[in-house]
């Protein structure tokens, strides 16, 4: 059973994954969404909304610092587009005040 | 005849707010994004196992001399009424253990950076509570009467046009700043400190000081916890759907 969720996950285009895990980041499984957006990442390393949607999952994990990370990367790929700028600045406000009161720049891990 | 002008009116003024609806579904689905709600998980400032015992030293307060001269800051006693909010926090949302102080216990001194440096001073008090942290600090509240003149936008009645006028606002605005240390209660080290500010304003010229307080108070609220717990703080981002 492993292996054939393994050989669909492979065979699935980064679309699909991006699709399955903003459905369930809406249920608030974090956890799963990170990782079907990583893996549509592996598959289309320089795709926007893939970077932007792990970012916002790592977030909720508490991952911080991989999320500006992921956060910095997608606006590279797509410096115009609102919704990342929106949420990079909201993460940017927060991280800044986070980093602040903890005294250092990792976060969760 | 003419009623059923006007149903047909009415019919096609539904038409047109089906196809708006339908149009804008269309789009919103198109565009394939979603606002989601976060909490993001916040650690605790203090590397704490949880169940330290704790204990609530004085805090130098910081408006003494103000308080001689503004009556409505008579009626705050700031000292006991922070104590108590700190205390019943501590024990609602952590598992600290609160251990109490002498009440005879007096500061070493009221400037912030000595006490600070009053290493003896806290390891002195810890031994003599078994306390493992302490937390003092100082505590600012000042009454503002930022009542005034204001620029108001009025569009008359007569001409339709669009003055400005200057009316007269009654606002109280209420200032309470925290400085908090914490101490190790074995070494009399400071471990951390920090300070949270927070300003409401509100309407009117005699708004209650309590209030005002407590409004301030439970604001800081999340960030006074999350020295000691982790705690959560909400937000709201975009994910793209396809």
């Amino acid at each position: 059973m492993a292996a054939g969720c393994s050989s669909y996950a492979r065979t699935e285009k980064a679309q699909t994954q991006i699709s399955f895990g903003s459905s369930v980041a809406r249920r608030g499984l974090w956890r799963e969404a990170a990782f079907r957006f990583q893996e549509a990442i592996e598959r289309e390393p320089n795709n926007a909304r893939a970077h932007n949607n792990l970012a916002v999952a790592l977030e909720a994990e508490g991952e911080f610092a991989r999320a500006l990370a992921e956060y910095k990367r997608a606006l590279e790929l797509d410096p115009n587009d609102t919704y990342i700028r929106r949420n990079y600045a909201r993460f940017a406000e927060f991280y800044t005040s986070y980093t602040r009161t903890t005294g250092k720049a990792t976060g969760g891990s | 005849m003419a009623r059923n002008t006007k149903l047909g009116a009415r019919g096609v003024g539904r038409v047109v707010a089906l196809i708006l609806v339908s149009m804008l579904s269309a789009l919103s689905a198109s565009a394939g994004v979603a606002q989601v709600k976060l909490k993001l998980p916040l650690k605790p400032r203090l590397p704490l196992r949880g169940n330290e015992r704790i204990a609530l030293a004085p805090f130098v307060i910081a408006t003494e001399a103000e308080k001689a001269r503004d009556k409505r800051l008579q009626n705050v006693d700031l000292q006991a009424e922070f104590q108590r909010f700190l205390k019943k926090q501590i024990e609602k949302k952590t598992k600290l253990e609160i251990v109490p102080v002498p009440p005879e216990v007096k500061l070493p001194t009221q400037n912030l950076t000595e006490l600070g440096r009053s290493t003896e001073f806290w390891r002195a008090l810890g031994g003599q509570t078994g306390a493992e942290i302490i937390v003092s600090g100082s505590l600012e509240f000042r009454v503002e009467d930022r009542s005034g003149y204001k620029t108001e936008e009025y569009v008359s009645p007569i001409d339709s046009r669009t003055y400005y006028r200057q009316v007269y606002v009654e606002q109280t605005g209420f200032l309470f700043d925290i400085v908090f240390m914490v101490f190790d209660g074995h070494s009399g080290e400071k471990i951390l400190q920090d300070e949270f500010k927070d300003f409401r304003q509100t309407g009117g010229r005699r708004a209650d000081e309590l209030q005002g307080l407590f409004e301030n108070l439970f604001s800081l609220e999340n960030q006074i916890l999350n020295l000691f717990v982790a705690r959560d703080r909400e937000a709201e981002r975009y994910i793209f759907t396809d």
